[in-house]
């Protein structure tokens, strides 16, 4: 039986417990945050077999092999730290860490002391995100991809999480040198990273502040980013995160030399494209027909997956922690691998970095010039 | 600038009247109300400081005013953000009215905050909490994470008389009964909140406790207040305990349950006198209205006076068996659906109940001020303000 306990009870760790709790061979045997009555709640809800008023205690008395590490990304570094040095394997919830060069030292340390880690890019093993992903491993695209985009949406609203970050001009998110995009984007641009063959794509950035939030006042948050990355063997990505577009899209467009795939996150719907053209009028007829039997497809699917009971919202943390723990005991390779984990981390630094260089000296007819940065 | 509502004297709580209506109120201070005929019986004297947490919100902005048109001198207003515009704001740039009120803005997180808040406070009426939508630490760390902070700046404080924590009916089990008992201040609340699958019930009963705990161990005097349905200009929705829209078509589950109203500013007089009142501490007080509607009437009269849209009854033997199926469906699939729906929370919302307002009537003197026929009228034109302004 895996030990296993979670460090930090906020919000994600209901979903962590949540789904270690449908994984066969592991138990929560501790949950530890530095406000007690938070890890009291935790407890309550779930079947965790302690709560711990200190890290060291955590470690002494619950003894876990595999921590997750659910806190504000500020703290991921230092403890991810503490656990390798104490001896376990890490799962840490996106963002990996605030900047590449604590990554960097953490993959080394888990390399050296022979330990696992990764990071919670969950949404890169939804069942969509499989399917896609053994669809361009089969050479479906023709090749590497010619071209990329990712779409990362986020709703802000005046209740809630968003509510709390606008009204709060001390919120820990608005401490993180990328802010409210430094919490979310993770997952779209580890898609992209996904895919990118080279170590130091080219980054080109643009961010503002939404006419809306700056209509309530809100100077500080970027709130709308686009992001071109060009890649050392010729691909490049569009990369988009808005709170104002509406559908608020989390999908992903793959274009390659031969078809291109479009998948979308929130229906878990997985659309080929045909490269090929139909002659004449056929193409007018044909390709609308061919869409409306995917969609089909994709309903019948997602159908046949929901009645088997492997449907819930976060199968795809499900998935990757199972597999995170199957590398542990069974030694095979991380779900995620250590360059990607890297690359994402990279990609991330070099648009805040550009954004707060573009913040600091802003120059209309040149801002993109400006922005970019070769990682 | 009044308006006749029911039989006293009320001033209108639509907005375009409101700083007509409150300026009138400033020279007008003396004016007797229901709360203000109790002053000779108030625990605290009227140049004590009190504080209103939340007092920007839907209720606090009311309990505000209340306090100020009752002629108190010291109202700390705490609130989480301070935007130009809203209803506070506005109240504190009047003559007359601004002098009296403090608006500090900060974090209940924040021990120090809560330490500058609860400086000097006799009173402290406690609104604001974390409704946390589906999630459960979110509404339990701005529920009960904030309480403990805030009590904990007041043991150390050592000179409040008295802390109001504003619950709520969803602490209720309401799974004992007959149908049609009587659902009053002693009937037991939910003891395994976590499984209504409910974020904002397992807050409140964890807030609770937290506040009789410190009543216990730091002596710290509490009144619990209860309210039902908290209804009026500004929460424009219909109650869950009238149905759901949740399937694209509204689900009418009350049928002819009686529907647990309490207009806005009956609400904030009863949680000022739960806070003022003398012989009121360590006690617990429901806050419904009188002349309650059924739920058929209700949305009978929400359908005639704000839009029309189709609902289908579902018979409370139907919404049973809805929640139960739901339940085992989501244990057994290992919450593939959540549990949203389940028996627990068909008892506390769908459940035949009848309720009562004696106790807050019989210790604080309390009665309604706007009579619930007037308070719908006022509720359904706001209804429709919202959705022409819309």
């Amino acid at each position: 039986m895996l030990r296993v306990a979670i460090i930090g009870c906020g919000k994600i760790a209901d979903s962590h417990a949540s789904q270690i709790g449908r994984i066969n061979g592991c138990e929560i045997v501790g949950v530890y945050d530095r406000e007690p009555l938070m890890a009291q709640q935790l407890a309550k809800r779930f079947p965790v077999k302690g709560t711990f008023n200190s890290l060291t205690q955590l470690f002494d008395e619950a003894r876990p092999e595999v921590l997750h590490i659910t806190t504000p990304p500020q703290g991921h570094f230092d403890l991810a730290k503490t656990c390798l040095e104490r001896g376990c394997h890490v799962y840490v919830e996106k963002p990996f860490t605030v900047w590449t060069d604590e990554a960097e030292k953490l993959i080394a340390m888990a390399k050296e002391k022979q330990l696992k880690i990764t990071v919670g890019h969950d949404d890169q093993f939804s069942h969509v995100s499989r399917r896609m992903r053994s669809m361009v491993r089969s050479g479906f695209l023709g090749g590497a991809p010619v071209h990329m985009e990712s779409y990362y949406c986020y709703e802000i609203a005046k209740t809630g999480y968003s509510g709390a970050l606008l009204g709060d001009k001390q919120h820990w998110v608005r401490r993180l040198p990328g802010k409210l995009l430094q919490n979310i984007i993770s997952h779209g641009i580890a898609r992209i990273a996904e895919f990118l063959v080279g170590d130091s794509p080219e980054v080109i950035t643009y961010g503002f502040t939404s006419p809306l939030l700056r209509s309530l006042g809100e100077t500080e948050i970027i709130d709308e980013l686009r992001v071109i990355i060009h890649d050392i063997n010729g691909t490049t990505a569009y990369f988009t995160f808005s709170s104002q577009m509406r559908p608020g899209l989390h999908g992903f467009r793959m274009y390659g030399s031969k078809n291109g795939l479009v998948l979308d996150q929130d229906q878990e719907t997985l659309i080929k494209l045909r490269g090929a053209r139909y002659k004449s009028y056929a193409e007018k007829f044909v390709p609308p027909i061919s869409l409306a039997g995917q969609h089909l497809r994709n309903a019948s699917a997602n159908l046949r997956t929901f009645l088997r009971n492997d449907f819930h919202m976060k199968a795809g943390m499900k998935f990757l922690i199972e597999s995170f723990y199957r590398s542990i005991v069974e030694g095979a390779p991380e779900p995620i691998p250590y360059r990607e984990i890297l690359l994402t981390t990279k990609i991330m630094e070099a648009i805040f970095k550009s954004l707060s260089e573009s913040v600091a000296e802003p120059t209309k007819l040149c801002a993109r010039e400006q922005a970019a940065t070769v990682v | 600038m009044h308006q006749q509502v029911g039989s006293q004297k009320c001033p209108v709580r639509n907005e375009s009247h409101f700083i007509t209506a409150l300026k009138h109120w400033s020279v007008s201070v003396a004016v007797v109300r229901s709360g203000a005929s109790m002053k000779d019986e108030h625990m605290i004297d009227k140049n004590d400081l009190v504080l209103v947490t939340g007092a920007n919100g839907f209720i606090g902005s009311r309990v505000v005013e209340g306090l100020l048109e009752r002629g108190f001198q010291h109202v700390r207003c705490f609130v989480r953000s301070s935007r130009g515009g809203s209803r506070l704001e506005t109240l504190a740039k009047l003559d007359g009215i601004g002098s009296r009120m403090e608006i500090i803005s900060g974090n209940l997180l924040s021990p120090q905050d809560c330490v500058s808040a609860a400086k000097n406070a006799k009173v402290i009426f406690h609104l604001a909490a974390g409704r946390g939508e589906k999630s459960f630490p979110d509404a339990f760390m701005n529920s009960v994470v904030t309480t403990r902070n805030l009590l904990e700046a007041a043991a150390s404080n050592g000179c409040l008389k008295r802390f109001v924590n504003v619950s709520s009916f969803s602490v209720y089990s309401n799974q004992h009964k007959n149908h049609g008992k009587l659902l009053d201040e002693s009937c037991p609340v939910e003891q395994s909140p976590a499984l209504r699958g409910e974020a904002y019930c397992f807050a409140k009963v964890e807030q609770e406790q937290i506040v009789i705990e410190y009543a216990t161990k730091r002596g710290i005097a509490y009144a619990i207040v209860r309210p039902g349905q908290v209804y009026g200009p500004g929460n424009e929705g219909i109650t869950g305990r009238v149905g759901i829209g949740t399937f694209g078509i509204f689900l009418h589950f009350g049928g002819s349950n009686t529907i647990p109203l309490t207009y806005v500013d009956n609400c904030a007089d009863a949680i000022i006198l739960a806070g003022l009142k003398q012989g009121a501490d360590n006690q617990i007080f429901n806050v419904v209205d009188d002349d309650l509607p059924t739920s058929r009437k209700f949305l009978r009269l929400y359908k005639r006076n704000v839009r029309s849209f189709p609902s289908l009854y579902v018979p409370h033997a139907m919404s049973y068996l809805f929640c139960h199926l739901w339940e085992k469906y989501s244990a057994w699939s290992h919450e593939q659906l959540p549990p949203v729906f389940n028996r627990r929370r068909w008892y506390s919302y769908w459940k035949s109940t009848r309720y009562s307002n004696e106790k807050l009537k019989k210790y604080l003197g309390w009665k309604p001020r706007v009579r619930t026929e007037d308070g719908l009228k006022l509720f359904f034109e706001s209804c429709r303000a919202g959705r022409t302004s819309a």
